[in-house]
């Protein structure tokens, strides 16, 4: 961290904290037209004071730019409002500064990185406390919602209090220079697949699926069914359960709603015949 | 009466509460299940609901505004009817699937009845400078969009226990028996979801190598995870490397001809801020 904000003076670094702590509430009132506009201004508010201390009509004018529709992952805002709040530093400095670069850049900053920000932290990080977290809850332990906050929160926590002074002290070259470096299509697949094991993981020890029904011939069981498919191969049945979701999903388009209640009516359906 | 505000509290603080305080997690299902089950006496049911709802509810994410269904109020109520009729995930599964799609649908009325109005009001006080305004503003729709929630839980509460339980002693064995495959059979719409964020052709192996681990090794989840931070180092390291020789190629290939300004990084920038 010092490493970071050496060059910063105190109140710089009281802005950085304060937009760290204000970014908390980015969504408290979204509106579909604006989404987190309301919740970008309030962090931005430190930032449009300190710089455009006694020019009233600049300090609304910052107000307005950035009351404009923002929508991001959460744990990657504090990066893109640090960006924004250096570009609103250049503009009350210099008078040739191009006031509408700073709206791009954020918009620019939205979509990659919240993209990014999904796949990493709810689709990774997420899966990987939740899943902790329920095998321990499977086993009573009743410290599984306090392990589950903290896997996942710890390392969200960090991302956004660094995102911040990154973005600030950065400003917007780093992130051109991140995409130079393909550093983040290479973290992206990293990330994934640590993920892509969790969830093969998960479907392994979550997703349970046996089949009661026994091939009996006069009185005799000649097969049993469960016990054959197990030495083909342990969970054949979840795991080809788990792929045809995958795939009515991903290739059919079948919304989650439907998934759902298929998965439902067709348990209970071969509950009803005896089956499972 | 105490149990309706218990349950209403816990959904205004958890489902609310992470969205004043940065989508933290607090209304997932893992984290209201026990919270549920400590309020109302019966922590191991909380607990063992807690978990089997989060596995249903794992894929479900609010991505982008868009979502399939709110988990917080669904496992809060069925964990709450769960506990008090004295059932296990039997009960609380034919409640959460509905209640968590009418869940969403309340929150979007919310979100657009409510909140959405406001969006105009935010500009105009941007506009005339009136920074505390906008401060109150957006608290003050927060605390009115959850207060507002909240009252589900605390009717459904007030009202709903008796009506469930009526209900539910219609339901024959054999329906509650297959709502409990339903129960264990769900978690892989969720980890299809995830697959769905998550997969790629090239790393795709890498899916069936942790169903494998877990299936035949009885490996456990976090050991698994570290397994992947290790192979995703190893790749990322290679994926470097194979970078860093590509980038010396093409800079050896391009320094001849100096014809060519532009070179693909910067194009790919270009495309990047446009």
């Amino acid at each position: 961290m010092s490493k970071i904000t050496s060059k910063l003076d105190a109140a710089e670094k009281k802005i950085l904290r304060q937009i760290y702590w204000r970014s908390f509430t980015l969504y408290s009132a979204v509106t579909p037209a604006k989404q987190g506009a309301s919740g970008f201004e309030y962090s931005m508010l430190p930032v449009i004071n300190h710089f455009y201390k006694g020019h009233d009509d600049a300090k609304k004018a910052a107000m307005v730019r950035q009351m404009s529709y923002f929508n991001t992952n959460l744990a990657m805002a504090p990066f893109i409002m640090g960006v924004t709040a250096s570009m609103e530093k250049q503009n009350a400095k210099s008078k040739d500064f191009n006031v509408e670069s700073i709206n791009a850049i954020k918009t620019s900053l939205m979509g990659p990185l919240a993209g990014i920000g999904d796949s990493l932290f709810w689709g990774v990080l997420r899966v990987i406390a939740a899943g902790i977290a329920v095998s321990l809850a499977e086993s009573g332990n009743l410290l599984a919602p306090i392990i589950f906050l903290l896997l996942f929160n710890i390392p969200v926590q960090l991302v956004r209090w660094y995102g911040g002074q990154l973005g600030y002290t950065l400003g917007s070259t780093y992130i051109e220079d991140l995409y130079k470096k393909d550093l983040i299509n290479i973290m992206t697949k990293a990330a994934s697949i640590v993920g892509l094991m969790m969830v093969g993981a998960m479907t392994s020890s979550m997703v349970k699926f046996s089949i009661k029904w026994n091939m009996v011939l006069g009185g005799k069981t000649i097969l049993k069914t469960q016990s054959m498919l197990d030495q083909i191969f342990i969970g054949l049945l979840p795991l080809a359960i788990t792929l045809l979701c995958f795939y009515l999903l991903k290739k059919k388009n079948v919304s989650l709603n439907w998934l759902i209640l298929g998965a439902i009516v067709i348990s209970v359906g071969l509950a009803l015949v005896g089956i499972v | 009466m105490y149990e309706a505000f218990a349950v209403a509290i816990v959904v205004f603080l958890t489902v609310g509460g992470q969205e004043l305080l940065g989508f933290t997690m607090l209304g997932r299902p893992i984290v209201i299940g026990p919270l549920i089950g400590i309020l109302l006496g019966d922590v191991k049911t909380g607990l063992l609901v807690g978990a089997s709802l989060e596995t249903i509810f794992m894929g479900i994410v609010n991505i982008g505004g868009a979502s399939a269904a709110e988990p917080g109020l669904a496992s809060a109520l069925a964990v709450a009817f769960a506990i008090k009729l004295h059932g296990g995930l039997g009960v609380a599964l034919p409640l959460a699937i509905p209640l968590g799609i009418i869940g969403l649908q309340i929150k979007t009325l919310l979100y657009v009845a409510v909140v959405g109005p406001f969006a105009s009001r935010f500009d105009s006080l941007a506009a005339a400078g009136k920074q505390k305004q906008i401060v109150r503003l957006h608290f003050g729709l927060w605390g009115l969009q959850w207060f507002l929630y909240a009252l589900i839980p605390f009717f459904a509460m007030l009202v709903g226990s008796g009506a469930t339980q009526a209900v539910l002693k219609l339901i024959p064995n054999v329906i509650v028996h297959g709502l409990t495959v339903a129960g264990n059979v769900l978690p892989a719409v969720g980890m299809a979801m995830l697959m769905k964020i998550l997969w790629d052709k090239n790393i795709s192996v890498f899916y069936f190598l942790g169903f494998l681990i877990v299936a035949y090794f009885k490996i456990p989840l976090i050991a698994v995870a570290v397994m992947g931070f290790i192979i995703a180092i190893l790749i990322a390291q290679r994926d470097m490397q194979v970078h860093t020789l590509e980038q010396k190629m093409s800079t050896v290939a391009a320094a001849p001809s100096t014809s060519k300004p532009v070179s693909k990084d910067e194009q790919e920038n270009d495309a990047f801020f446009d």
